[in-house]
């Protein structure tokens, strides 16, 4: 039961091209920031979209190829769909919603009804089965739509955006029992979204597209250490820079230098934590650390329990300080300040070759 | 609401007024001047339950017919993307403008004994339409299923098409998405359509008197029993016309409680 997208899809000024593939019992988690793609891939999965090129295959069985004239319609997949807006039937009650695709494979309505209650029952929904959508709440709601796509024993669960429609604090209940369910469904699940903390919370693994392109795929652990492209860095909270090494220096393509003992010579991209830096009012003498630049504070803004900077090198670096530090410097937008770093401190990897 | 009628301009009250006077004040009348004692004779001597019952039968039937037609019709115009669907949509919705008495004499070319294609239902079928109670029911059809059609177009145009998808991944075909997920959650505009399309047909005057004649106790509706009245006894045509005015009252009040309410829909 592997899922395997590997094709193109041309809309109005846009193209998805990418190779996406989920096995049994994983959870992959397409992330990328809105317009990359991500619908469009998903919407082709379950077959409400057809590739121009390429193919989709479920379990061996091919859904969608246009090279060999196969197109296996939405309805006939049976690929459980959780829509970020849920689209629960409104006239419907909640045992029926989830009665629905069984009735619709033509098991018989009494069969089909106590099919939807064991649902329910594994769902915690019991009491909400005579319900009409209009009376959930957005938790309900989804967990209602999540047993609806379960329900028709799907061959692949897809998710659009699970927890975005719901408020902060019901997104906080719904992840650790979606993440319970997800688990417990033995199929290949896709999930898409923009959010890295949804995707790090209930992926096994990552796959981060951009323009229609896949930029980067691996473990969360693999994406969150070495991110490649802007955005991922940006997602992970990380500075990244591309350039050139050569016997552990780096030349930046923005221009300046860091030391990095371990780069491998060629292209590399390098990844610096914001709290991997030393904040200096002062030029510094004698400090031990080989990475020193000079620029200005351009923002700063207040985090949980720190304070993050923006200065501009004039590459722009983010640097976490304490609350005290900034006290202590009196640190302020516009002030120009050192920044050191220990060459320990610096990650380098080759940069993938595009 | 009361900012926005602050903000009327003062320009427009006189019209306004005039144009309700003008609206409400017929119907006044017709309560005013009604031989309130003499209902029951005039009723008995007119032979009111024939015309009731062909009027309220035939706008029925013509309302089955209207939906049998007209709500595929109308998803086909919501949805199809064939080219020239434009030109079908103001094709049958020609009947809303065109004068209801053309109309009957168009489909009396059409379906008459001699018509393009009656004859041939004549000849091969032994099928007469005109001046039958069946004729009745087609002209009535004929000026009232656009309204249904144009109503009930509008809501398959902005009906959810997320529930429809939402319904094809879990299995269901075509179909059952039409009839298990679209149909009813147009069921509040379906109503309202009906609704419209029943007043047209039991209303309808012009059609019917010229492909299905004035025959009392085949093809005399109501309407047609007043004008046969006002010939002869204006004050019978009174009398004859409050059920049609209680039934508008009803229709209206319909309208207005249960299906015309925003929140009905959810």
């Amino acid at each position: 039961m592997t899922l395997e997208f590997d094709g193109t899809v041309r809309r109005e000024g846009f193209v998805l091209a990418a190779q996406v593939r989920a096995d049994p019992g994983e959870v992959v988690a397409v992330l990328g920031p809105n317009g990359a793609g991500k619908t469009t891939l998903l919407r082709a999965v379950c077959g409400l979209l057809r590739v121009d090129d390429g193919s989709i295959t479920l379990d061996g069985r091919t859904l969608d190829d246009p090279a060999r004239s196969r197109f296996v319609p939405a309805e006939r997949r049976r690929i459980g769909v959780v829509f970020q807006d849920h689209r629960l039937f409104p006239h419907q009650r909640v045992i029926d919603n989830v009665a629905f695709g069984l009735r619709s494979q033509g098991v018989a309505p009494r069969e089909a009804r106590r099919r939807a209650a064991g649902w329910l029952d594994r769902l915690g929904l019991t009491d909400l089965s005579r319900r009409r959508p209009g009376q959930l709440s957005g938790g309900q709601a989804q967990r209602v739509a999540l047993a609806r796509a379960l329900a028709i024993d799907p061959g692949a669960l897809l998710l659009d955006e699970p927890l975005a429609a719901l408020d902060v604090q019901t997104r906080a209940e719904v992840q650790g029992e979606l993440r319970q369910h997800l688990s417990a469904y033995p199929g290949p699940t896709l999930l898409v979204t923009h959010d890295p903390i949804e995707a790090l919370l209930l992926a096994t693994r990552l796959v981060v597209i951009e323009q229609g392109r896949v930029v980067q795929q691996g473990t969360p652990a693999q994406i969150t250490g070495r991110p490649v492209t802007p955005y991922v860095a940006r997602l992970v909270g990380m500075n990244l820079y591309a350039g050139t090494s050569r016997g552990g220096i780096v030349a930046l393509d923005g221009g300046g230098e860091i030391v990095a003992p371990d780069a491998p010579d060629g292209p590399v991209l390098v990844t610096l934590r914001p709290s991997a830096f030393t904040v200096h009012v002062e030029a510094p003498h004698g400090s031990s650390a080989r990475n020193r630049w000079h620029g200005a504070i351009a923002a700063m803004v207040p985090l949980a329990d720190r304070i993050r900077l923006t200065v501009t090198v004039p590459q722009p670096v983010l640097v976490d300080v304490t609350a005290s530090a900034v006290a202590e410097l009196r640190l302020e937008p516009g002030l120009p300040v050192w920044l050191t770093a220990k060459a320990t401190d610096v990650t380098a990897y080759p940069a993938p070759v595009r | 609401m009361k900012t926005a009628g602050a903000r009327t301009p003062i320009a427009l009250v006189p019209p306004a007024a005039v144009g309700v006077a003008f609206l409400v004040l017929p119907t006044v009348a017709l309560v005013i001047r009604a031989p309130w004692s003499d209902l029951a004779t005039i009723y008995r001597s007119n032979d009111i339950t024939s015309a009731l019952r062909i009027s309220i039968e035939t706008s029925l039937q013509a309302l089955v017919l209207s939906l049998i037609l007209g709500v595929p019709l109308a998803w086909l115009l919501a949805r199809s993307t064939a080219p020239g669907i434009a030109v079908v949509r103001a094709l049958v919705t020609v009947p809303l403008v065109l004068p209801p008495v053309v109309g009957g004499l168009a489909l009396f070319l059409a379906l008459g004994r001699n018509g393009v294609a009656g004859r041939y239902l004549d000849r091969w079928f032994g099928i007469t339409l005109p001046f039958t109670q069946h004729g009745v029911v087609l002209a009535e059809a004929f000026v009232a299923m656009p309204f249904l059609v144009v109503t009930v177009e509008g809501a398959f145009r902005t009906a959810d098409r997320g529930l429809e998808e939402a319904a094809a991944t879990l299995g269901a075909g075509r179909l059952r998405v039409f009839s298990r997920v679209t149909l009813p959650l147009i069921v509040p505009s379906l109503a309202a359509g009906s609704v419209l399309c029943w007043a047209r047909a039991l209303g309808e005057f012009g059609a019917t008197l010229l492909f299905a004649g004035n025959l009392p106790g085949a093809t005399q509706t109501m309407p047609l029993l007043i004008l046969y009245a006002f010939n002869n006894k204006p004050q019978d045509a009174v009398a004859l016309s409050l059920p049609l005015l209680v039934v508008a009252v009803v229709i209206l009040g319909l309208l207005r409680d249960r299906w015309l309410r925003p929140a009905a829909a959810s």
